[in-house]
């Protein structure tokens, strides 16, 4: 599989030449499996610009499938989804699952998010595509195949990926970290993590363990991280810690603050190279997600 | 009075080398007056830049800034800054937010849904400043300190209004988002299929008809008359139902109220610098010789009208 970056930013979209490398749309990445699959997590505004790239492909005939997992619901990892093109052509499916006590909340969340006070949608009914929304309450460790659950619960399979999810805390409420495993092969995806001292349980940890690609929040700068700690997210010190501890091969920084320069996010990157080697894990890749930018897994 | 651009760009923000010029922002503008309250209109993702340079400069940092947001509509690409305005987080501070009035919700709690759990960490009631909301009717007309304060309705779903300030002897026009009113009433029904052009029925011609001129008695003799540019003739005659407007028909406004100068403004998220470039050039030859002037709005470009 392989995993592209559409919006690698943070709470609120940052346009400005002071962000043209690293990109200033909110987060969204998507993951082609192995056997041809599309799964997308998260829906901010980097979303318009991989809708708009799929309108070239069967989406854009109206024969699409693909599956949409949230992290959570804040608007900056779903404010795309009403400009997400493919969601307007008939004939395409979207199955969409995030954190929600129950479907049927998930998808009120999403419908408010349409709301005519708000958007000239109105309602989710008025997308072309068809669109089933299902909640991914806790991992209880029981594989179930979707097919046959009533319940969704991970871990479960998808689209012929291995998808268990966890959430981490995320100041007042919490973001899902998931794990995508295709054969041999495992990504993780764990935005907007705000650990408590000791970092993540070791439950996390073990979701995280021995990823072939760790995308991990990485928000603040330590120093900022202290004076905003309430807020709940990551700097590259929680990331390293993480990356460190579940001996990951490749460790991805994102979900820059808005505030952050390409210039200042260059040097968090090389302040998170110094501290990999001085935690142990020189032999663990570093990459700052960007815009437009293509891993394998 | 002096105007600055906050944040130009329509429906949603994009970022990106293509529209660093004109700037990739969604709508915020702000009016200081020479002798009257700070004034806002709408609050894109632009009011959060202008959110941090209020904290710097006036009395905001301090929590003695008060300041005036008139919101065309409560779209979102009208009000997503406002829960990333600094000056919001500072008590003492003081907001006055005006729109217009719904009938099924208060304007307080549409705000507070955007700011609410799960989409948003603080909720509205938790911020320090203190911020009231005025809804207004049809044809409002209020004054704040020096500045008076005029609105009329727009063509557009669930209804925008267009507002009008009055001060230093100057005159401005914020216009957006608007369809022309020609082809189809938009108002609180959702149209899947736009019906075909150029062809309203009696109720809806009257109506529409009524909405342009309310629209040009507002922009009557303006100095600076700011319009929905944002499509091109070929994207409206493919969306006409989504209520906005071409330059052309911001020009057939402005000329029916002897304005001025019309302003270019809320500009497609698809649209390119180079694109609008291209847009801009042929409006201005278009206008030559007529007498109106035109201005293309773009982050962080100031005009000065009236006494300064």
């Amino acid at each position: 599989m392989e995993v592209t970056f559409w919006g690698v930013r943070g709470s609120i979209p940052a346009p400005g030449p002071e962000t043209n490398r690293y990109g200033g749309n909110t987060s969204c990445i998507s993951v082609r499996t192995g056997a041809g699959r599309l799964v997308i997590v998260d829906m901010g505004t980097g979303a318009v610009n991989l809708g708009r790239s799929l309108m070239n492909t069967e989406f854009g005939a109206g024969q699409g499938e693909a599956s949409l997992l949230l992290s959570h619901t804040h608007w900056d990892h779903i404010q795309g989804f009403p400009f997400f093109s493919p969601i307007f052509v008939p004939g395409n499916h979207f199955n969409v699952y995030g954190a929600a006590r129950s479907s049927s909340m998930l998808e009120g969340i999403l419908e408010g998010q349409m709301n005519p006070h708000f958007s000239p949608i109105y309602t989710l009914k008025n997308l072309g595509a068809s669109i089933s929304i299902l909640a991914v309450p806790v991992d209880d460790g029981k594989l179930r195949d979707l097919s046959s659950a009533t319940r969704r619960r991970a871990p479960f399979i998808l689209d012929g990926l291995l998808v268990r999810a966890l959430p981490n805390p995320h100041g007042p409420t919490t973001s899902l970290a998931y794990r995508l495993q295709e054969d041999d092969r495992s990504l993780v995806y764990a935005s907007d993590a705000g650990y408590p001292a000791e970092g993540p349980t070791e439950a996390m940890l073990s979701l995280y363990q021995d990823a072939d690609i760790l995308i991990h929040d990485c928000t603040y700068s330590p120093e900022d991280r202290a004076q905003r700690l309430s807020r709940g997210f990551s700097s590259y010190l929680e990331a390293v810690d993480a990356a460190v501890r579940a001996r990951v091969k490749h460790l991805v920084m994102f979900h820059y603050d808005q505030d952050y320069a390409d210039d200042f996010v260059d040097e968090l990157q090389a302040r998170c190279r110094a501290e990999l080697d001085a935690r142990g894990g020189k032999d663990i890749k570093l990459t700052a997600a960007a815009e437009g930018l293509t891993l394998p897994v | 009075m002096k105007i600055r651009f906050w944040g130009v760009r329509g429906s949603y923000p994009v970022p990106g080398p293509t529209t660093n010029r004109y700037g990739g922002n969604t709508s915020c503008v702000e009016v200081r007056p020479k002798n009257g309250p700070h004034i806002i209109i709408d609050a894109g993702t632009g009011l959060r830049r202008l959110g941090k340079e209020l904290m710097q400069r006036d009395a905001f940092g301090e929590g003695r800034g008060s300041s005036h947001v008139l919101i065309s509509h409560t779209h979102w690409d009208h009000i997503q800054g406002l829960p990333f305005f600094a000056p919001l987080y500072q008590s003492g501070n003081q907001l006055f937010v005006y729109a217009r009035q719904r009938d099924d919700t208060h304007l307080r709690a549409v705000f507070a849904t955007q700011s609410e759990d799960p989409y948003f960490p603080v909720p509205f009631n938790a911020t320090k400043a203190d911020v009231a909301f005025r809804e207004l009717v049809e044809g409002a007309r209020f004054s704040l300190g020096p500045v008076q304060v005029s609105c009329t309705r727009l063509n557009h779903p669930w209804i925008a209004m267009a507002y009008r300030l009055d001060c230093d002897g100057a005159s401005v026009v914020y216009a957006t988002d608007t369809a022309p009113f020609t082809d189809i009433l938009l108002e609180n029904e959702f149209i899947k299929t736009p019906p075909r052009l150029g062809d309203p029925n009696p109720e809806h011609a009257a109506k529409l008809h009524a909405m342009r001129d309310g629209l040009v008695d507002l922009c009557r003799g303006a100095d600076l008359v700011i319009y929905d540019s944002q499509f091109t003739a070929e994207e409206y005659r493919q969306r006409p139902h989504w209520g906005h407007s071409t330059p052309d028909d911001a020009i057939a406004i402005c000329n029916a109220a002897g304005a001025k100068n019309l302003v270019l403004f809320h500009y497609s998220p698809e649209r390119s610098d180079d694109a609008q470039d291209v847009i801009v050039d042929e409006v201005r030859k278009k206008v030559e010789g007529t007498g109106l002037g035109i201005i293309a709005a773009q982050e962080q470009l100031e005009l000065t009208v009236g006494d300064d």
